[in-house]
């Protein structure tokens, strides 16, 4: 049996993309447990710091989604983390602090309009933590973007945000018990106190994923955002 | 369907055909145009990203930025991309994309270039020699970027002097004196001295008390940042009569020993210069600068960096392979954005100066955007890459080219060029009568 620490949980279409740490001979890696059925788990009711038991095959899957497993049986929570502790072993295992350190490969921008990619033959992982010298979240004709700089000064654009807590931040935000001009209280939310709230945290710390091959193409995404986001927060706008 | 504000019928087409040549770039030309009222992601068209990414097509095309937010709310539909697009008051553009050059010439120029010219280093090496003197295999600039030739500036050379001749030759070829110049306008990757470059080129070309003199920055970009200065001072009445000067001088800088081969060996010196002045009165014809759109692609803000380093060196970040993608794709994203918001199709541009990192890219850029690298005026095969200085002096050459051809033949110049950052920007100019 295998412990994971859940790090990641990202919405990706009508199924849940799951991540968690595991410890093995000194280090600490990524670890993507999949149903045998599918690349994501329809229901996942565990959450971000749960150590779960899990029974996982040894085998790594294609690239660059190296870090897949499949899990043979489900999972057990055994014990939680705070977020705090759990960001300090995010920053223990993949780490990256340019572009192309992200996935060990070249990253392209999509000629056509706007969005990263990577070659999947090129990627040697598709998760990888940084820091982040800024970062701005953004309603984007209803979908929700982030950019952020890198400590390398490079700076992606328009990353789809799939981070689960997230999502169901902002749909919290935006549902319809919660008055008139919500969407202008969101972005203003967004514009000020999310920014003061996020980059001032000393936890603060993003995980950047790649998508599953996509016309032979994996796009980058922010699986992860930390801190998570407070319900109390939905008082303040 | 919501009508346009004060929009003609003409103006309404622009904008949807504007809008339609955005979602075929991002679905593909095989996807038929979807109705009005579609829901793009809803109905399968497009994906979120797919989605964003054709939005963001549209912003860059049109110059309405923000569009993302106006559609918060609202459906993603081709009716709410265009309702927003004139909620922003999108101004159609006013040339038609199948306009013969005649009419193109008859679009918008609230400034025109009277005056040109350009200046290169007079010492001109081989470009074999200065792979010697870099340590580099003999050969190399030849084989690997196609540099035949490099202007290197003499002694008694600096940028000063280069671009004051370029100045000057540009008065003499608009016939007009130097105290007639209302603000001249200098830019330079080379010069960090003080007074500044516009204040000595204000000094050594005698200009009137109160010409105004500035400084734009941009690196390589700076030729268009300087012309969307001075497009927007004459266009405002600030100023009558404005020259835009760039002057580089890299061979003092970029050194062997000080940095590599591969990297310094690509840049010549050189300066070049325009006058810039309203429609009318005396000038008859020339060209008319129309649009400008800039940015900043920072994804690529580590490929190239340039800071002062302790005892006098330079400390030179320059990944050429990332470099050399970036200012393809880039270059070529803004050449697209530039055809798309001035009407005019690529088919129908007489030249395109561009920044020219190196001639190897430049057939490169031709080749991806699909044109003739015959219209790209060939400055860094013979003299190297000039800095701000690049895009000037193939500007003046598609403008002498351009010059000798009856005005109805003057077809449009597109301008595109990259600075570190990466900086980037585009523009176009239209034959004048």
């Amino acid at each position: 049996m295998s412990k994971l620490l859940i790090t990641e949980i990202t919405r990706m279409g009508p199924a849940f993309c799951v991540i968690g740490l595991q410890h093995e001979n000194e280090k600490i890696r990524s670890i993507r447990p999949v149903p045998s059925f599918s690349n994501g788990w329809p229901l996942f009711p565990h959450h971000r710091g749960d150590i779960l038991e899990c029974a996982l095959t040894p085998f790594s899957g294609p690239k660059p989604h190296v870090e897949d497993r499949v899990s043979t049986r489900g999972f057990t929570r055994i014990s939680t983390v705070p977020e705090p502790e759990t960001v300090l072993y995010l920053r223990k295992s993949e780490l990256a602090h340019s572009l192309p350190d992200l996935f060990g490969c070249s990253i392209h921008e999509n000629k056509k309009g706007s969005g990263l990619y990577a070659h999947p033959r090129e990627a040697r992982r598709s998760i990888c933590g940084c820091e982040t010298q800024n970062l701005r979240l953004e309603l984007c004709a209803n979908e929700l973007r982030a950019t952020l700089a890198l400590p390398s000064g490079e700076v992606l654009r328009d990353l789809p945000v799939v981070d689960r807590d997230w999502r169901d931040f902002i749909d919290a935000a935006l549902a319809e018990g919660r008055g008139a001009n919500r969407t202008a209280r969101l972005e203003r939310f967004l514009n000020s106190h999310f920014h003061y709230k996020i980059m001032s945290c000393p936890h603060h710390f993003v995980r950047i994923g790649l998508t599953r091959p996509f016309h032979d193409l994996c796009w980058l995404m922010l699986d992860t955002l930390f801190p998570l986001p407070k319900q109390e927060w939905l008082q303040e706008f | 369907m919501n009508q346009p504000r004060n929009a003609s019928p003409e103006q309404e087409n622009s904008l949807r055909r504007l809008v339609e040549e955005c979602f075929r770039r991002e679905a593909g030309s095989s996807i038929s145009i979807p109705g009005d009222n579609v829901d793009l992601i809803e109905s399968g068209i497009l994906d979120s990203m797919g989605w964003v990414s054709f939005l963001r097509t549209v912003e860059s095309a049109s110059g309405a930025a923000d569009l993302g937010s106006i559609l918060n709310d609202r459906a993603a539909s081709f009716s709410a991309v265009l309702a927003a697009l004139r909620d922003c008051n999108f101004p159609a553009p006013a040339v038609r994309r199948d306009a013969p050059p005649q009419l193109v010439s008859k679009s918008f120029s609230p400034a025109v270039i009277t005056g040109t010219s350009a200046a290169l280093g007079s010492r001109l090496l081989p470009s074999e020699e200065v792979d010697r003197a870099f340590g580099m295999p003999v050969g190399k600039l030849r084989d690997r970027a196609g540099i035949e030739s490099l202007a290197y500036a003499a002694d008694g050379e600096t940028e000063l002097t280069l671009g004051a001749r370029a100045a000057q030759e540009a008065l003499r070829a608009a016939a007009c004196g130097a105290h007639q110049l209302d603000c001249i306008i200098a830019s330079s990757e080379t010069h960090h001295d003080y007074p500044s470059l516009s204040a000595q080129l204000h000094s050594h070309l005698l200009l009137r008390e109160d010409c105004a003199a500035l400084d734009v920055g941009g690196a390589c970009l700076g030729l268009l940042n300087a012309l969307a200065v001075a497009q927007a001072l004459v266009a405002s009445g600030q100023a009558q009569l404005v020259a835009v000067i760039t002057a580089d001088v890299h061979s003092r800088t970029l050194t062997p020993g000080r940095v590599d081969g591969e990297f310094g060996g690509l840049f010549g010196d050189g300066a070049s210069a325009f006058l810039l002045c309203r429609p009318g009165g005396h000038v008859s014809e020339g060209y008319g600068l129309g649009g400008f759109l800039f940015g900043c692609a920072g994804q690529y803000a580590a490929a190239i960096r340039v800071r002062a380093a302790k005892a006098g060196g330079l400390d030179v970040t320059f990944d050429g392979e990332a470099l050399s993608r970036a200012a393809i794709t880039r270059m070529e994203k803004v050449l697209a954005a530039v055809e798309l918001r001035s009407g005019i199709s690529r088919s129908s541009v007489g030249a395109f100066a561009t920044h020219q990192p190196n001639p190897r890219l430049v057939a490169l850029l031709a080749k991806q955007y699909g044109v003739s690298p015959a219209k790209f005026p060939p400055i860094a095969r013979t003299a190297g890459n000039l800095g701000s200085s690049t895009c000037g002096a193939a500007l003046h050459q598609a403008l002498q080219i351009a010059s000798k051809l009856p005005p109805p033949a003057r077809q449009p110049i597109f301008l595109a060029s990259l600075g570190p950052g990466l900086l980037f920007g585009g523009g176009w100019l239209t034959s004048h009568t």
